[in-house]
């Protein structure tokens, strides 16, 4: 029964995150259409910059996840000026093959970041001291309290964005982006802005779910394309450009990954969620709740 | 008919969704025989071509090539069949030169075919000089011109010899001397006993070639009959041309900004890659004017509001009172108060009625917005009942009203309306009619209006454009239209 | 104008018979920087044919590769087999692994192709670092036996391996069934209305791809003498095969492997900045996808895509 609990905490706290992680990868395809390949990359590179502040400088854990969540931020900006947006606008290179291109290329930056952090600080796993330090006991079931934490940040940014792309007018005007591009530049909206207000918006999720996954499992260099893919997986296995499919998703994935951890083996973990989104790509290409 | 039928369909039916895009077709094509299929925009005719060719699956309903029954084939098996298609947008490879693209149709479906055989290339050359391409065999396609382009889409579909030959609309892009040569090919390929079917959106530009025509509207068929029968017919005037027609123009002396207008065109030409999309245009309208480009589908309208709209590059010359718009966004000139209305709406659809209005009104205060969504909602007293329905949910009339709703919140200076009347039913039109009618009489507003439906465009208008192939044929009083365009219209 | 394709293929051939003899000069050290050149240059070509003529995006490359490879070294390392069975065994386990891949993967386009390839290797990888009693693990797996101790032969076969390759695989593109390929990938709509089974020719394209990955593959183990998941399977290399490729020029083929070698050198000649060096070369490759889409073999034969 201690298990049951177990599975449920620790599954509920890693699906959290992956929820955060992957909702920023599906509002960058949304809008813009985009597949950041870097997206792994990006949050180890917050970890490190919240680890290297944190730790290294002893700047302490709130100016370290602050300084996490800006690097975070400052880079995903990066990305959308040095790889993106010159793909986009470029003529040497027709529409259609755009995609890979700019696939490609996010797939490159993101290893040279991995590999300049490597360089800069080592591959070896960083772990980020916890805001919230101690334990909880639920149900019998002893729970560091950073768990809780990190369920409890994931939803408060995930609300938070709700209501920015809901209930204000400037978001309101980026799911109009995602819906009908053409319409919303018919009515003024200038998109490169829209863009880049996501890809703000996007780093700014990807710093958050960084550090908070540097509390809490730690990272290393190597993490950068498995991070990728599980997002990359969530989003496809929600249907791409569904924000609440990959919601949904990130929870199937988080408790398939974290059942199999603890009634099979933790080498097993990624498996099953592997097999399981081959097989939604067989039967429902589109995913979960995709609209196309 | 000369001995039999090459192309039976009968029953042909498509649903995208709950659209019914084509509704129990039945059409027969005969050998030497071209039937020309001809509807507007969205009257399911090019989805009749996807449906014979194979590329769209049917939901029901019969085709037979040469009595063979094909409906739900892959398109590669029914290609050998005898069928080949002519693509209105040509997509060669870049790559190899004209005579590789041609022998590529050529080859067979074969995985052991490492070389090309003399023989093949034989052909490749006869159907080259065929269709007037043995000058530039060895060239690549980027340094053609757009008219041998479309020639060699012809050599590849009529590689393999089809029965029977799909051509989509023939003659978008090019000019009347390539129109004349192309449509002498046609009629060598008919000779040949082939059965041809030309898609195209109205009877005039193919009635020189056929045989026969089919006209279709909202996916059923109207009419058919030779050219001149399909022209005089009651339905396919009424949907073309709607009815009578009443004229209030002003004098264009009465515009008092008569020496720089609002809005100043000059000699604006737009290419679509090779495609000539525009050519030489130049029209203004005058403060508070109501001016309407009548044209047939693909003469033009949209890609010339597109371009006002900052959607596209062009080569010569767009003013606003005077200033160029070219150093301007799109969205610039959508905030600078030239508003359009788009031919596909452009609505968010998964978004409230309600939502989409505020998206419009995004750029004026909160007061402001809800007193302009107020004056809207009694000039569109149905999209107050509808304001918390998805706009995706509304039938094709309101989500036309919302459109203009839309733009309105923008309290643009100049409204372009490009076919506002597209696949609706009168009932609706005259509610649209009289809320223009309304906004003319009431309020400042500049408007631009594209439309192939004369009956709507030109009550409203004060002045009229014509526009045929990607130019301006005709200025004038709407009253002179009649008398002068009416009958060569269609 | 463009180079013809004879032309082509014969200043490649004479380039690499005056190559044949580069053992008489070059130490034991370069010639093996060139061997490995020469096996990602066949890897490279390999996916070039699938992307650059089928037009279908493979992220995935190091899945045959690694099927290839772990195939032909378990098998050695459990029963000692003559090599060639172990590496027809390798390319044969890699051409099923390929099939099995294309069929579902075919089914779905765009980012969901790249998507699928992506998680084979994933998959792969997983069962690599689980199955550690067949595999070797994370330590990698070492088999008993080499072709050869000698740098020289080991050159050699790698040269002559990858000429015959690329021959094939240049020949094939340049041929009929290559246009036909090359209509598939650009407008797989027009290539069915013209009569071809679009599926069966980008399922071949994807057998021999996965055949020439999965033979150099196998062939790389035994040179090498081990096969380790972070040098034939992760995800950086199959970036850096890509890389290769596209740096090459796609839709070239023999592009690829000037881009091999060009990798090669680059780390070799940055090898002072030591950690840094791979930084760099992606810096310098991230460059030559945003400024020369074309890659370099475009730049040479011109033959790089008008807008």
């Amino acid at each position: 029964m201690t298990v049951f609990w177990q599975i449920l905490i620790d599954g509920f706290a890693i699906s959290s995150l992956y929820a955060l992680g992957a909702t920023g990868f599906a509002l960058i395809f949304g809008v813009s259409g985009v597949l950041n390949l870097s997206h792994g990359a990006l949050m180890v590179a917050a970890v490190v910059a919240a680890w290297a502040a944190g730790d290294q400088l002893h700047a302490g854990p709130y100016a370290g996840a602050a300084i996490g969540v800006a690097i975070g931020f400052g880079i995903s900006l990066l990305t959308y000026f040095i790889v993106v947006q010159p793909l986009q606008r470029t003529r040497k290179i027709r529409e259609e093959e755009k995609e890979i291109f700019i696939l490609t290329a996010t797939l490159l930056w993101g290893i040279m970041i991995q590999q300049l952090i490597a360089y800069l600080y080592t591959d070896n796993a960083k772990t980020v001291a916890p805001i919230v330090q101690g334990v909880i006991s639920v149900v019998g079931v002893r729970t560091p309290a950073n768990e809780f934490f990190t369920a409890i940040v994931c939803w408060l940014v995930i609300a938070l964005l709700w209501l920015l792309v809901n209930r204000t007018r400037a978001g309101k005007a980026v799911l109009a982006a995602s819906m009908n591009p053409r319409g919303v530049t018919l009515l003024g909206v200038e998109l490169s802005q829209v863009y880049i207000a996501i890809w703000a918006i996007y780093g700014l999720l990807v710093g958050v779910a960084g550090v908070l996954l540097g509390m809490f499992l730690g990272v290393s260099s190597y993490s950068a394309g498995p991070l990728t893919a599980s997002a990359f997986s969530i989003v496809v296995l929600g249907g791409l450009g569904s924000v609440s499919g990959a919601l949904i998703a990130a929870y199937v994935v988080g408790y398939l990954e974290t059942i199999t951890a603890y009634l099979i083996s933790p080498a097993y973990r990624t498996i099953p969620a592997l097999l399981l989104l081959v097989a939604v790509m067989y039967v429902r290409p589109r995913g979960l709740l995709g609209r196309r | 008919m000369a001995d039999g039928t090459h192309l039976e369909v009968t029953g042909l039916t498509k649903r995208f969704g709950g659209l019914v895009a084509v509704k129990n077709m039945d059409l027969r094509v005969g050998a030497g025989e071209i039937l020309g299929l001809i509807g507007p925009n969205g009257s399911g005719k090019s989805t009749v071509m996807k449906l014979i060719m194979g590329i769209e699956r049917p939901d029901a309903g019969s085709v037979r090539i040469n009595g063979v029954e094909v409906a739900g084939w892959p398109s590669h098996k029914i290609a050998r069949m005898g069928a080949g298609i002519v693509f209105q947008h040509s997509r060669p490879l870049q790559r190899q030169t004209v005579l590789e693209n041609i022998t590529l149709a050529l080859l067979p479906d074969k995985l052991t075919r490492l070389l090309v055989d003399p023989q093949t290339d034989e052909r490749a050359r006869a159907i080259a000089a065929r269709v007037g391409l043995s000058g530039v065999l060895d060239r690549r396609p980027g340094t053609l011109p757009f008219a041998d382009l479309r020639k060699i889409e012809v050599a590849k579909a009529i590689a393999r010899n089809p029965q029977v030959l799909l051509i989509d609309e023939p003659f978008a892009g090019l000019t009347s001397t390539e129109t004349a040569a192309f449509s002498d090919l046609i009629c060598e390929l008919r000779d040949d006993g082939r059965a041809v079917l030309l898609v195209d959106h109205n009877v005039k530009s193919v009635a020189r070639l056929v045989d026969r025509v089919l006209a279709m509207y909202v996916g059923e068929r109207i009419a058919e009959g030779t050219a001149d029968e399909v022209m005089r017919n009651e339905t396919v005037r009424r949907v073309y041309l709607g009815g009578s027609i009443e004229t209030a123009a002003r004098p264009e002396s009465s515009f008092r900004d008569r020496t720089t207008p609002f809005l100043e065109v000059s000699h604006v030409s737009v290419q679509y890659g090779k495609a000539q999309a525009l050519q030489n245009v130049s029209i203004h309208v005058h403060e508070r004017e109501f001016v309407s480009v009548v044209g047939l589908n693909g003469a033009g309208k949209s890609t010339l509001f597109n371009t006002i709209s900052g959607l596209l590059p062009y080569s010569g010359d767009i003013r606003r009172e005077g200033s160029s718009l070219r150093p301007l966004t799109a969205a610039a000139i959508a905030r600078g108060g030239i508003v359009q209305c788009s031919e596909g709406r452009d609505l968010f659809t998964d978004m409230t009625v309600r939502e989409n209005l505020d998206l419009g009104g995004q750029h004026l205060p909160a007061t402001e917005s809800a007193e302009q969504i107020a004056w809207l909602f009694e000039l569109f007293p149905i999209l107050r009942e509808r304001q918390h329905q998805a706009a995706g949910t509304l039938s094709g009339g309101e989500q036309q009203m919302l459109t203009i709703a839309r733009a309105l919140m923008m309290k643009p200076k100049l409204l372009i309306l490009d076919e506002p009347t597209l696949g609706l039913a009168p009932v609706i039109l005259e509610q649209i009619s009289k809320a223009l009618e309304r906004l003319r009489q009431t309020t400042a507003i500049t408007v631009l209006l594209g439309e192939q439906n004369v009956t709507f465009a030109l009550p409203h208008a004060d002045r009229v454009y014509v526009l045929e192939h990607a130019q301006i044929v005709w200025e004038g009083a709407p009253e002179a239209f009649a008398a002068e365009m009416g009958t060569g219209y269609l | 104008m463009r180079a013809s394709p004879v032309k082509v293929l014969a200043v490649a051939l004479t380039v690499v018979v005056l190559a044949a003899f580069l053992p008489l000069w070059l130490n034991a050290y370069i010639l093996g920087l060139l061997t490995m050149a020469y096996y990602s240059g066949v890897f490279a070509m390999a996916w070039d044919l699938l992307f650059g003529f089928a037009g279908e995006v493979n992220f995935g490359p190091t899945f045959l590769i690694g099927t290839g490879a772990y195939t032909a070294g378990i098998l050695d390392s459990l029963y000692q087999p003559p090599i060639w069975v172990c590496v027809a065994a390798g390319t044969l386990a890699a051409v099923v692994g390929g099939v099995v891949l294309a069929l579902p993967a075919l089914r779905v386009r765009g980012p969901y192709f790249g998507l699928t390839t992506l998680v084979a290797v994933l998959m792969l990888q997983n069962f690599i670092v689980v199955d550690a009693h067949l595999t070797g693990g994370e330590n990698g797996l070492t088999v008993p036996d080499v072709i050869s101790i000698s740098d020289a032969t080991n050159y050699e076969i790698a040269l002559w391996f990858m000429a015959v390759s690329g021959v094939i695989l240049f020949g094939l593109a340049c041929s009929p069934v290559g246009l036909i390929l090359q209509a598939s990938g650009q407008d797989a709509v027009q290539a069915g209305a013209l009569g071809f089974n679009v599926t069966k020719h980008k399922l071949t394209a994807f057998i021999i791809s996965a055949f020439f990955s999965g033979l150099a593959g196998a062939l790389l183990v035994f040179y090498v003498g081990s096969a380790s998941a972070s040098s034939l399977v992760d995800i950086t290399v199959g970036v850096q095969i890509i890389i290769a490729a596209v740096l090459g020029g796609r839709r070239t083929i023999l592009g690829g492997v000037l881009g091999a070698i060009f990798l090669v050198a680059m780390s070799e000649a940055l090898r002072p900045l030591g950690d840094l060096s791979n930084f760099v070369v992606f810096t310098m490759a991230l460059g030559v996808v945003l400024f020369f889409p074309n890659g370099f073999f475009g730049l040479l034969t011109r033959s790089g895509e008008p807008n």
